[in-house]
């Protein structure tokens, strides 16, 4: 058994009270499809106690009229909760959106994440960067934590630079390549020391080389697979929360001895988002610390 | 062409980046020098390259703008420090030292050509005009490059017709085939002509000590030079031999000195300083053939450079070295080939003042010559080591058949 992800036991959710698909910004939004909001409501409240079942706290940031992707929290920036002696949280690099339907959400985010007395660190104006969307950690067995950045269709190349020097942990830039899978966590879900699932479909080759050379045992979904948005999944300790789960995936998983959760959230793939685009772990340690076993 | 720079910072190794944008580079059909790379000490300190990318105009653009999306950004060029030079004939100190290669200068946010490459100069700019100008040359006010921010040349890049360069293989060749070779450089020639380029030729007085000068005369006639650079030597012993039949007073017929003879050039000279110039003496019968005879007649045009061991001089010969250099200059607009035959200094002051793009070949039996004159930076001269009297006569066979 390899160790479990050290991160993953507290998150931050925003609940879909005005959730909707108000514009097209990605290939799955349809402004004319209607979300249905109680729907939407039963499915993220399932998420939720999923969560909770799971051993996993979640904390709420309120909605906001008239943004309705505020419920993808995992947009919100990138986290790094390292203890840095000062008694704060962590620190919270809120995201640039490229988008201006998202840039508002900026704004709301940075508050929440303020007024809880988490120091809040910027990134240049002019680089694009959407948190952990595009960046998810991932800690080799016995190695040092390695922050895997996504980039071309939402954030730039340049910004992992950027991201790198604040946050001093080194970056790895993967280009994505299909537009169906336009962030990171749609194409990457670290599992533990050893393993992830990844979508290679969704990188150019020199983004597969990378993630080959950091991951030693990959759950290697094909194109089908990664656009049933299983990658985009949600890991609590050994406990696998996905939005769906194909049967090769599932078995898999559990010859791996996780535990899979299939949580349906089909309103919020509507917009072109599944589990893990509507958490933000609260609890990444970025910085290095002894790897411990847990 | 066109060269620009561009950076890259980051974990560009683990990324797999740097490999990436090179490939993106040397798919779209460019080229790239990797001018400075720094590796990061850990793997947390962020790597950073410098790469210089060269590709045809319409193709540069949009690899840069390709590259953007990498994280490979343009760097950004300052304009060139201008400071006007204080007294004629003296550049601001730290000048920028010119080469031979086409470049451009960037002023005011746009890259100017410069107009007439030239090494060892100053680069002026005069409104939006970019020119390299000889040190002596430069007048109190003339706005200096200084420095080399701004400025950016064009790396040296092969012939579109590779023809002959490829046949070389070695830039210096004494062991080639000499028969193939003259036919290659004959081609160039013609080639020069089709395209209304003009042919230099720069001929020492070896040329007429080995008999090649009544060919060369042929040359002229037939219309295949345009210019010619000598010394007083070259002169002197052209006319030498058509009057006196001597070469410095050796019998250009049966190769044996002549009686006295060794004053032959001195009274040949004597009597072109009594005519007042060769053209003169040309037109009073007094010379009756030769190269310099030829060109007169031709009105091709001629520069006779002085140095200090000339005796005479021949009344043409400019004295005043700087004077003769600027002369030299006069005549190189729309020089396409040079030919430099047995002439050491001639040869290197004229691949001086040439920009790398003429096509220039250098024929002497000594191979130093040629070392020499790619070591001064003309590093576009082409070798042939032969006996130029033999190499001219198969060269005028080549152009103008059997006399």
């Amino acid at each position: 058994m390899s160790t479990t992800l050290p991160w993953g036991r507290r998150y931050l959710m925003c609940p879909p009270r005005h959730f909707g698909v108000l514009y097209e910004i990605n290939p799955w939004m349809r402004t004319e499809v209607t979300v249905d909001s109680d729907t939407a409501f039963a499915q993220w409240e399932r998420l939720v106690d999923a969560l909770q079942a799971a051993g996993a706290q979640v904390e709420i940031m309120p909605s906001q009229p008239g943004l309705p992707d505020l419920v993808f929290t995992a947009n919100a920036g990138i986290v790094d909760a390292t203890p840095d002696g000062s008694g704060r949280p962590g620190r919270f690099v809120p995201s640039h959106f490229r988008h201006p339907e998202r840039q508002p959400e900026t704004a709301v985010d940075i508050d929440w994440f303020a007024r809880r007395g988490w120091k809040i660190e910027r990134l240049p104006d002019q680089l694009d960067h959407e948190g952990a969307g595009d960046a998810l950690p991932f800690t080799p067995e016995g190695g040092r934590t390695v922050l895997v950045s996504g980039y071309s269709f939402r954030s730039d190349a340049a910004a992992a630079t950027a991201l790198s020097q604040l946050l001093g942990i080194p970056v790895r830039l993967v280009q994505l390549v299909d537009p169906r899978l336009y962030h990171l966590d749609l194409t990457f879900c670290p599992l533990d020391g050893r393993r992830a699932i990844v979508a290679p479909s969704g990188w150019d080759r020199y983004g597969r080389k990378v993630i080959e050379a950091l991951v030693p045992e990959p759950l290697v979904l094909t194109e089908e697979e990664a656009l049933s948005f299983c990658a985009n999944s949600v890991v609590v300790e050994r406990t696998v929360i996905m939005p769906a789960t194909p049967v090769r995936v599932g078995r898999q998983l559990e010859a791996w001895g996780f535990e899979v959760v299939e949580c349906r959230v089909d309103e919020f793939l509507k917009a072109g988002g599944g589990c893990r685009c509507l958490t933000l772990a609260l609890d990444v340690r970025l910085s290095p610390e002894p790897a411990g076993e847990r | 062409m066109a060269t620009e720079t561009i950076e890259v910072t980051g974990h560009i190794l683990d990324s797999l980046l740097l490999p990436k944008i090179l490939d993106t580079i040397l798919e779209a059909g460019c080229d790239y020098e990797i001018l400075d790379v720094s590796i990061g000490k850990t793997n947390v300190d962020p790597s950073r390259a410098v790469i210089a990318v060269t590709g045809d105009d319409e193709v540069l653009g949009p690899v840069l703008d390709d590259l953007q999306v990498h994280g490979a950004n343009r760097t950004v060029q300052p304009d060139a420090t201008l400071v006007p030079a204080e007294r004629d004939g003296v550049l601001p100190a730290g000048f920028y030292s010119t080469t031979n290669l086409p470049g451009e200068v960037r002023v005011g946010g746009r890259w100017l050509p410069i107009e007439n490459p030239e090494m060892d100069c100053g680069l002026v700019v005069r409104g939006d005009r970019a020119v390299t100008v000889p040190m002596h040359r430069v007048k109190a006010g003339d706005m200096v490059v200084v420095g080399s921010d701004g400025v950016r040349v064009a790396a040296p890049s092969k012939p579109r017709d590779t023809q002959v360069f490829e046949f070389m293989g070695s830039e210096v060749s004494s062991e080639k085939p000499k028969g193939l070779l003259v036919a290659r450089v004959a081609d160039r020639l013609r080639a020069a002509r089709e395209r209304g380029g003009k042919i230099l030729v720069v001929a020492g007085p070896a040329v007429v000590h080995t008999g090649g000068g009544p060919e060369l005369a042929r040359m002229v006639e037939a219309g295949w030079v345009d210019v010619l650079f000598a010394g007083n030597g070259f002169a002197t012993h052209d006319i030498e031999s058509n009057v006196l039949g001597t070469s410095l007073g050796v019998s250009v017929e049966e190769g044996t000195p002549t009686e006295g003879g060794h004053a032959n050039h001195l009274r040949v000279v004597n009597e072109v300083r009594r005519h007042g110039s060769i053209a003169a003496a040309v037109e009073a019968g007094y010379v009756t053939g030769g190269v310099m005879r030829a060109l007169v007649e031709k009105g091709v045009p001629f520069v006779l450079a002085g140095s200090i061991r000339d005796d005479g001089p021949l009344p043409d010969v400019i004295t005043d070295t700087v004077a003769a250099a600027d002369a030299m200059r006069e005549h190189l607009a729309g020089v396409q080939v040079a030919l430099m035959l047995a002439s050491t200094l001639h040869a290197i002051a004229t691949g001086n003042c040439l920009p790398a793009g003429v096509e220039t070949f250098c024929v002497d039996i000594n191979q130093a010559v040629v070392t020499k004159l790619a070591d001064r930076g003309s590093h576009q001269a082409l070798g042939i080591v032969t006996d130029v009297g033999l190499f001219i006569r198969e060269l005028a066979d080549e152009l103008m058949g059997q006399p």
